[in-house]
Parts: C-alpha cells; structure tokens; sequence
C-alpha cells in the first residue's frame, strides 16, 4: 500500500518533472483562451495586417464586411442623420454644383441649337422625331448636328502624370502622348497652385482657339483627358466621366500600386476607343423651303428695290434733261434726300408749266418738291410773247422781234398805237420800238369822213335861208358826221379845219347874195354849234356866186347852188401816217 | 514601363543641357519661366526592359523662384544636381533632397555633380563627396558638354527605381 503510494507520488514527481513546462504552457493558453480581454488585444493588434493580407489577397473580405458595413451605416444614420449630412457635404457639395453648372451649359447649348433649327425643314423632321421619342425638341436638335471629332483621349496616372493608355482617331496628328500627358498634369497643377483655393477645384476644360477643346475628366487615381475639335454634346462628358468611374471600380489596386507599368490598363484600350466619337458634318446643304421662299422673297424685294431705285433715277434724269432744255427755266439745283427730289430754279411765267414734262404715271413714281423763283426770262421768244401778252394787238397788227427793238406791223386805231409806244420800251428785253408800219385806222376813218363831209350839201329855199323840206335829214347827217369827225380827231395827231360855206344861185344882186349866203352857213353852223359841234373846227363863210356848185344852164340848176358846202381841212399835229 | 523622374537643382547648374542630349523633347524651354517644368523623356535599358524616363525638369532652385512641390507627386526618382564649380549649389541640391524626401517620402535618388569638364575650377573638393558617398548617396560625376557618364548616372537611378 505504501509503496502504491508511494510510486503515486513519484509518478506525480515524474509528470511534474516532465510535463511541468508544457503544463504552464497549457494554462497560459487556456487562460489566453478564457479571458476575452487578452483576446480582444490580440486580434485588434493582428487585425490591421489580417485586414491588408486578406485585401491583397482577395475581395473576400470586403464581400464578407459589406452587409455588416451597410448594416451599421443604416443605424448610425437613423440615428444621428445631422453627423452624415455634415460629413458628406463638402464631397456632395462641389459635386452638386459640377451638376447643375454642366446642366446649365448643356441647356444654353440645346436653346442655341434650337433657336438656330427652328424654321428648317429640319426642324420640322426633328420635332417630329421628338413628338415620336419622347426626348425634348432642344436634345433632338443637338444629337443632330453637333459636329465634332474626338481627336485622343489620355487615360492618365494622376499623381506620376504617366499615361496608362492612349487612343487616337485615325487622322489625328499627336505629339508624344507621355509628354503631352505629363505637361498637362504639370499645367493642371501650376493651374490649380495659382489660381484655386479650393482643393476640389481643377482644370476640367481647356480651350485652344474657338474649335478645340480639352476635357480633363478627374477621378481619385486617374484622369482622362480628351482632345475635342467642335462643338462636342455635353452627354460625351458624361460617358467619359461613367468610364473613369468603371476604371475607378475595376483597378482601384492597380491604380493605387501603379509602379509605372502600364500594361494592366491596356483592357481600357477598347471602351476609350468607344470614346472617340465623331460626327461629320452633312455634305449636302439642304436649303429649307420656307428659307428658300424667304430668299427668294428677299431677293425679289431687293430686285424690286433695286429696278425701282434704277426707274427713279431714270425718270430724274429724264425729267431734269428735259427742264434744261425747256426755255424760260433755270435749274439751280438739284438734290436728292431719301426717296424725295428738290428742285429748286427759276421760271419766266410764260415757260412751260415744269409740272407738265412730268408723266402722270412718273408723277406717281417719284415724290418731287420744286421751288420756283419767277423771273423775266430774256429769251426773244419770251420777249415776243410777253409784248404780245401785254400790248394785246388787234388781229391786224403782227408783232416781230429784232435785236431789242419790237416792230408792229399793220392796222391799229390809234388808241392801242399809243399804248404800243408807251408799254412796249417798258418790256423786259426791249429798248426800242418801230411803228414805221403801223397803219392808223382812225386817220383813215377820219379821212374818209372829212371827204365825205365835203361831198355833202344842204339844200335852201330860194332866196331864203330856210331849209329845202326834207333837207333836215341831210342837216342831221352832216351833224352825225361831224360828230364821228370830231371824235376821230380827238383821237389822232390830225388838226381838222371845216369851213362852212353857204352859197346862192346866180339870181338877185351880189350884196343880197353875199348876205344870203352867209346866213345860209350860219344856220348850219348855228345847228352844230347847239348840237355839241366844237366851234373851234368850224369856220363859216358866205360865198354868194363866187363858187358856184353847179353850172346853171338851165333855170333849174340854180336850186344846186341855193345851198350849204362844206369844205374840209387836216394837217399833221405831230409826226403820223396816214 | 514608365517612370517619373524630377530633375532638381539650383539655378544654371546645367540640369538641361545634361540631359538634352540624350532626350526627346516636343517644349520648349520657354515653359520653365511660365509653368516651372518642362517634361522630356528618355529610354533607359535597364536589364531586359526598356524603361521610358518621364523626366520632369523643374525650375532651377534660387532665391527668386521656388520649385513648386505638387510636380514631384508620384514622382519614382529624383536627380539632383549640382554644379562642381559653385560649391552652394551642392547645398541646394542637398537641401532639395530633403524637402523632396518630406514631401513625397523616400524615393531613389541620384546626386549628379555636372561640369567636369571644368574640373580644375570646382570648389567642390573631393574629401567633401566621399562624405557624402558615405552617407549612401550615389554621386556620379557628369559633364554635359562631353556627355561623359551622363548615360550611367540615368541607368544607376533607373537600376536603383527597378530594384524598389
């Protein structure tokens, strides 16, 4: 028994001996095993290695985390929403405003494109594929004629400046894509360095000359830059951007490792290549009705204006010419001020009315305004006119011109050769006159009385100075001749004498007959006299037998000389014709 | 593969013109003064592969015109380079190093000291460079005007950046 005892012992020694240090070893890691806490400050110690071993290695983790991720963030935003909104703003903010600047660019472009397309046949085809799609009018328009050419895009490292991948259209002409590429990045940072505050601020758009342009699209690692001839749609910008953020989501390792070797991008040759978009411009001017009614409306106004403009000056010319030619006008000037002609000139009264050289239909065509100075136009033919107006010679009487000197040729009274003498030195353009030729028709008329007068005889009783009967009607004729005599005279230059002569037959004594006789011419001289016969015309003188009017051959002769005789005088005054 | 490489140095130390022969370039030097860098490249062989050297010339260092730090992001090498014959601009290079190393961390890097040509006016002595060599700094000696070891001093960076 004792010696069970005490082999249990020294079994127990033995274990001790042999088993001792593994034992403490045991207990450590049990205890290692049991309390949380060592265990909790073992893993958070290998937690940050096992975590970048595991993300080396594969997505397994970050698969495994994701739901236990979202699940947390969901309760951590339902419970204090405030913290989030804080955290997330500054990176929404920017993001928020790159969105509605770029919406407001795409929205002036698509209301240019717009205005532009408006009325074209186009148009009308457009806004009924808008009608049919669905898509606004303005997008329409921009998908259909924007033209532009996608000339390289550069997927570039962002931080080396290196280029991972470099496409180019077939007839572009490219400098070194990696120096293009590294000077870029290197403006982009002196751009940013000078001119931005804020660090998401960057150079997203380069502008050379008015038809290209350079998009830099920025990711966290990448960027790519594309190099644009015209006038690109604003979508574009957004497949690049989509692009980058695919590439971001792909090779976001590749990215963050890059060590200057660019073969793992070389996959991204195809969708950048997708990228280099372009759209020729339409070879075929197609002219749109409406645009070719409106060419050919204001072609036809500028014909019009024109052909019109050409008639006017026409008319002007033609009617100028024929106003200098025109006698008893002078132009003094012409003008022409918008659509209106001035005229402005002289005009003798007797010219031709200058409204006359006009057409009636001219007259419709052009606006004239003329002022007209009156004025005595020197010309002969004026001058002869306006004798003629002014001296208004009887039909007998022609009116000629020679040098300044007016000559009237014909029968005139007396009466109008006065005025001839008197107006015609008067007229503007004659000095002189010549009545040389003037036959004067009252000295005729006069004449012819007078002669009649002394052909007159006023029978008496015999031996008596009464009138014969019937006598009386001879007494008043010679009265009326004498007045008609009397008037003429007064209108010629001629003195009229009349001497009243009475006579007896050759019967009685001398004395009786002398006596006789002078009573018989004082009684017609007394029945003038109170009838308005001027005395100073008459003279009277009783001739008895001294001139007989008849010879008495027989007894009844002698009653032709029991009468009255009138003998008649005239004598030039003044210088006249008769 | 393709590396980024800044070239840093003072003012006129000859960082263009050692590389100009052995480069291809498409600006003109006009964008040092407007932009503060311009970009060339070379192709170095570097065992099998042809590694493309994106050199970022940057601006000369004086006390005028500061090199902009943003050119250096993701660069892979640095070259430095300093003029034999005016000792200061080795302290510029140094001190360049040091503001490259605290903006983008540790990166191989290559000291070149240009103008050997010139050797009897250096002021840069060389009990100076083997301290410097001591500290671990690859220092090649280069003259741009000869061409001499310029080649190397771009294969020993390269080799350097492949080796990382």
């Amino acid at each position: 028994m004792s010696s069970k005892a005490t082999d249990s012992h020294t079994l127990n020694s033995l274990k001790d001996l042999l088993l001792k240090p593994e034992q403490k070893q045991i207990q450590r890691i049990e205890k290692r095993l049991d309390d949380p806490m060592i265990r909790a400050n073992e893993i958070s110690n290998a937690l940050p290695d096992a975590i970048s071993l595991s993300m080396m290695g594969s997505d397994k983790l970050p698969r495994a985390i994701q739901p236990v991720i979202d699940g947390s963030l969901k309760i951590s935003v339902q419970k204090n929403p405030k913290a989030y909104a804080d955290a997330i703003f500054p990176a929404l903010g920017p993001g928020i405003r790159k969105a509605i600047s770029s919406t407001l660019m795409g929205m002036i472009q698509s209301l240019n494109q717009a205005l532009n397309h408006s009325f074209s046949l186009n148009g009308l085809k457009w806004r009924y594929e808008a009608l049919k799609t669905g898509k606004p009018f303005a997008e329409v328009i921009l998908l259909n004629t924007l033209v532009f050419q996608v000339e390289q895009i550069f997927l570039i490292h962002k931080d080396t400046g290196i280029v991972l991948e470099h496409v180019v259209a077939k007839d572009a002409i490219i400098q070194d894509p990696d120096l293009v590429s590294g000077m870029l990045r290197a403006i982009q940072d002196f751009v940013k360095d000078s001119f931005s505050t804020d660090s998401d601020d960057d150079l997203e758009t380069l502008r050379i000359g008015s038809n290209r342009t350079v998009w830099i699209e920025k990711g966290e690692h990448a960027l790519i830059a594309s190099v644009l001839r015209g006038t690109p749609p604003l979508d574009l910008r957004i497949q690049y951007q989509e692009l980058l953020e695919e590439i971001h989501l792909k090779s976001s390792i590749a990215l963050a490792n890059f060590d200057g070797n660019p073969s793992p991008f070389a996959f991204y040759r195809e969708p950048l290549k997708d990228g280099l978009k372009s759209k020729a411009k339409t070879d075929k001017i197609k002219i749109s009705p409406l645009l070719l009614c409106v060419f050919i409306f204001i072609f036809a106004l500028i014909f019009y204006w024109g052909f019109t403009k050409y008639q006017n000056h026409q008319i002007w010319q033609g009617y100028i010419a024929r106003l200098e030619s025109q006698k008893g006008l002078i132009l003094l000037s012409t003008k022409k001020k918008n659509r209106h002609y001035y005229i402005s000139g002289l005009r003798d009264p007797l010219a031709h009315n200058p409204d006359d050289l006009l057409k009636e239909n001219e007259k419709r065509q052009i606006f004239i305004t003329s002022h007209w100075t009156p004025f005595y136009s020197l010309d002969p033919k004026f001058v002869i006119q306006r004798a003629r107006l002014i001296l208004a010679p009887p039909s007998t009487i022609t009116l000629s011109l020679s040098g300044n000197t007016l000559y009237a040729d014909g029968i005139a009274d007396q009466m109008w050769i006065e005025q001839f003498k008197r107006i015609s030195v008067t007229l503007p353009g004659i000095d002189r006159y010549n009545d040389d030729k003037i036959q004067n028709t009252d000295r005729h008329r006069l004449v012819a009385e007078l002669k009649a007068l002394s052909d007159m005889r006023i029978y008496f009783k015999n031996n008596r100075s009464r009138l014969v009967k019937g006598q009386e009607d001879f007494l008043n004729q010679v009265l009326q001749k004498l007045l008609v005599i009397q008037t003429l005279q007064s209108r010629t230059s001629l003195s009229v004498q009349i001497i009243i002569f009475g006579h007896t037959d050759s019967s009685g004594t001398e004395k009786l007959n002398l006596k006789l006789s002078r009573n018989r011419a004082e009684k017609v001289f007394n029945y003038l006299l109170v009838n308005g016969i001027n005395p100073a015309f008459l003279t009277l003188s009783g001739v008895g037998t001294q001139r007989p009017l008849a010879n008495e051959k027989t007894l009844d002769d002698r009653r032709y000389n029991r009468a009255v005789s009138f003998k008649t005088f005239y004598i030039n005054s003044i210088r006249g014709n008769l | 593969m393709k590396k980024k490489v800044c070239m840093l140095g003072a003012f006129a130390v000859g960082k263009t013109s050692l590389v100009q022969q052995y480069v291809h370039s498409i600006f003109s030097d006009k964008y040092h003064t407007t932009v503060g860098v311009k970009i060339e490249k070379t192709t170095v062989m570097a065992g099998d592969t042809d590694v493309d050297l994106i050199l970022w010339d940057l601006h000369g260092e004086d006390e005028f015109q500061h090199v902009r730090l943003s050119y250096l992001k993701g660069s892979s090498g640095c070259i430095y380079v300093a003029d034999g014959t005016r000792e200061n601009t080795l302290a510029t290079a140094l001190n360049l190093q040091q503001i490259a190393q605290n903006t983008i961390g540790d990166v191989p890097f290559i000291l070149v000291i240009n103008k050997q040509d010139l050797i009897n006016q250096w002021e840069i002595d060389k009990k100076t460079i083997d301290e410097i060599k001591k500290q671990g700094i690859p220092v090649i000696m280069t003259s741009a005007k000869t061409g001499d070891e310029v080649e190397r001093a771009f294969t020993i960076l390269t080799k350097k950046m492949m080796e990382k």
